[in-house]
């Protein structure tokens, strides 16, 4: 039942924006539809004994897991900040003309389906249906991304789509080659994850390492994974920060979480000796390419993205050591890397708004006087990045540092490698806040653009983050350790 | 009728029709022809599901052969048409890395490359051209054959009509390597109708200036609407 709750809160919410006239209130439907969202997902957190079993869930194409919950749970709560700062960013884009009114409902329109989508793609039995949904998010969010009116905005869009459903075509190749192998081996074939999980031992692991390549390559490009991370940057800068938040921090996760249900799988068989190092080594190229990428980055919103292609490295690479110690704290930064992201997107969609540049999305940002005109914005990228590159006490800290910790078990040279990689994206970030926070105009020349006005709706999903992230990091809660390692539990990890 | 011989000889002509049509799409300059002649590759799959439904009395085959015929012989081509014309390109003669010959050379590789390796994969061993493993090996080479087209074209329409390629491989190797639930190839036709509604559209805008772009978009909206509300 709780999915058609689900189903018809975005359904509701869908005709609203039909219905109505202005910006606000198609921005008030997708906002009250994040809040409805969001709601279910704590309802089924407190009231509901997860795994569910019930009408429709649990069917043998949906069902809910602990690691399901999670990941909507960490989704939900991102559309809402996203939703309530989408109404004065948006409202500014098309104050600015850079968004028609007339594409306004089509926005709106597929960012509530896009938030069904996903969330349908999380609950998601038959690994089938995830792909189909997985696809589904990727056409979606392309479409957000290219209705800006900007020539570049439709190249991005265009690269994505297609990097990503070629790769996730490869995939798909995958789970044929995966049901035919339940076929052979359990007399019915399937494709339902827990059937699978609940088998995995009696599948051969020649044809098994070759599906989860195959599945591998669809979802290593969702999730922006060297080689397949090309479309990322682009698509992340050039889309409006509201989407690029939710980009990062959300859809991103969608192609971590195919790996890790089908790396579940896969561990359990023969084909471990082969899939493993091949995940730790995408996982330390995707580091490095992005660590290298970001040292001379000089457009901020790219250099967020890249940030985000290393911290889906990271994550890979501890997937890869796979210990139940490695796969709770991968969860973790999940969550970090997630909530830390959207603040991130958040605060450099304010700065984009005082310093938008007019003659290309590609030119290095003009950013000055900082601290003057938007010092919450400022504060938002400093306490932010420092965040995202692991300093004490946020959250993402602590799940860096045992990622490197079980990274040290496999080698020490591993370690010492992935650690050297952080560190240069460390200092990448540094040296852009640096140098470009550093800018100021001498007093008594012109100062050329007037402050921007930046609307409380923009200004509090950034506080709400940082602070999250910042709570989470002091004191994370004993409720949220025993569901993480249920989650590892649940993924036969331990 | 249902003599095995004779289906076995159907079955690899429509093989050969498949090859040559990816063939075509690899190396034509000409995209009116493009659409037609992936309009004839779909056709021949549908010509393949149907010999396999008729040899293995399976309705589900019946349904998908339905489901292709509709979609990627009718419905896809002549909406790409549509807007072909609309933007008034008929040539795509830009190849990024590649030339048609050696494309055509890559792509031979690319099939000895896919044979063997799924020879050494699939267990247990296939029998040497056996029709299942044929349909199988043609099916990945697709794939990789419209990969190349997607990625060696410029112009974006015909990258579409490379991902399209691709998807009837996938189609290819589902029918000859396994039987798949056919909810599942029903939502697989509906998101890669919805994709390439969706990039056609862009498309129009890449090709064009970007007043120009809008005031046609305007018009393709109401194309949206119908196709995606059923």
């Amino acid at each position: 039942m709780i999915l058609v709750a689900f189903a018809l809160t975005a359904l509701a919410a869908i005709i609203l924006v039909a219905l109505s006239r202005t910006h606000n209130q198609m921005n008030a439907a997708a906002v009250g539809q994040a809040l409805v969202f969001a709601a279910l997902a704590f309802y089924i957190l407190f009231f509901v004994r997860v795994p569910v079993d019930t009408f429709i869930v649990g069917s043998g194409y949906f069902f809910i897991d602990h690691l399901g919950l999670l990941e909507v749970l960490v989704a939900t709560f991102i559309f809402v900040l996203a939703a309530v700062y989408a109404r004065g960013y948006v409202g500014n884009l098309l104050i600015s003309h850079e968004l028609e009114a007339g594409s306004l409902k089509l926005f709106y329109a597929a960012w509530c389906l896009l938030e069904l989508v996903i969330v349908l793609a999380f609950f998601s039995d038959n690994l089938a249906l995830f792909w189909i949904f997985a696809e589904m998010t990727t056409v979606i969010s392309a479409m957000l991304v290219a209705i800006l009116s900007a020539k570049e905005n439709i190249d991005a869009a265009l690269k994505y789509i297609f990097v990503a459903s070629v790769a996730m075509i490869f995939a798909f190749v995958g789970l044929i080659f995966l049901y035919e192998i339940t076929r052979s081996a359990l007399g019915t074939g399937t494709l339902n994850w827990t059937v699978l999980m609940a088998n995995a031992s009696a599948l051969p692991s020649t044809m098994m390492a070759a599906a989860f390549l195959f599945i591998f390559i669809g979802f290593a490009a969702k999730s922006g994974i060297f080689p397949f991370h090309t479309w990322l940057p682009e698509a992340h800068a050039k889309a409006p920060s509201a989407v690029s938040a939710v980009l990062s921090g959300v859809l991103l996760n969608v192609g971590i979480y195919g790996i890790i249900r089908v790396f579940a799988i896969a561990r359990q068989t023969a084909a471990a000796a082969i899939v493993v190092p091949v995940i730790l080594a995408f996982g330390i190229f995707t580091i490095a390419i992005a660590a290298f990428s970001m040292l001379p980055e000089k457009n901020l919103k790219k250099l967020v993205a890249f940030s985000s292609i290393e911290n889906m490295g990271l994550m890979l690479t501890g997937i890869a050591v796979a210990t139940p110690l490695a796969i709770f704290w991968v969860l973790v930064q999940v969550i970090a890397h997630a909530l830390t992201k959207a603040s991130l997107f958040f605060s450099a969609g304010i700065l984009h708004r005082q310093y938008r540049n007019h003659l290309s999305a590609d030119a290095p940002d003009d950013i000055h006087d900082v601290f003057r005109f938007q010092p919450l914005a400022a504060w938002g990228i400093v306490l932010g990045g420092l965040a995202i590159i692991g300093m004490p006490p946020f959250l993402a800290f602590f799940s860096k540092f045992f990622i490197l910790l079980s990274l040290g078990s496999i080698s020490p040279w591993v370690l010492a490698l992935v650690l050297v990689l952080l560190f240069i994206a460390a200092s990448a970030f540094g040296y852009f806040v640096i140098r470009t926070f550093g800018r100021t105009t001498p007093p008594g020349e012109p100062c050329e653009p007037v402050p921007y006005h930046t609307p409380l709706s923009m200004q509090a999903p950034i506080v709400i983050l940082l602070a999250l992230v910042l709570a989470l990091g002091l004191m994370f809660p004993a409720g949220g350790y025993a569901f993480i390692t249920q989650i590892v539990t649940e993924l036969g990890f331990s | 009728m249902s003599d095995p011989a004779f289906f076995d000889g159907l079955v690899k002509i429509l093989f050969v029709c498949v090859i040559v049509t990816s063939a075509y799409i690899i190396t034509t300059r000409n995209l009116v022809s493009l659409v037609r002649v992936y309009a004839l590759q779909s056709l021949s799959l549908v010509a393949i599901a149907l010999s396999l439904a008729w040899y293995e009395n399976a309705a589900i085959l019946l349904a998908i052969a339905l489901l292709t015929l509709v979609f990627k012989v009718i419905v896809i081509p002549y909406f790409i048409a549509t807007v072909q014309e609309k933007i008034r390109i008929k040539r795509d003669i830009e190849f990024h890395f590649l030339s048609p010959a050696s494309s055509l050379l890559i792509s031979l590789a690319l099939m000895i490359v896919v044979y063997i390796t799924l020879s050494r994969v699939i267990s247990p061993a296939p029998a040497e051209g056996s029709l299942f493993f044929f349909g199988a090996v043609i099916g990945i080479s697709l794939v990789m054959m419209g990969m190349m087209v997607t990625f060696s074209r410029k112009k974006a329409i015909t990258k579409v009509l490379g991902y399209l390629s691709m998807e009837n491989g996938v189609l290819l190797f589902g029918l000859f390597a396994t039987e798949l639930p056919f909810i599942i190839e029903f939502l697989i036709v509906i998101d890669l109708v919805i994709l390439i509604l969706l990039t056609t559209i862009l498309t129009v805008g890449i090709d064009s200036t970007l007043e120009d772009y809008h005031n046609r978009l305007h018009r393709f909206y109401l194309w949206e609407d119908q196709e995606e509300s059923p």
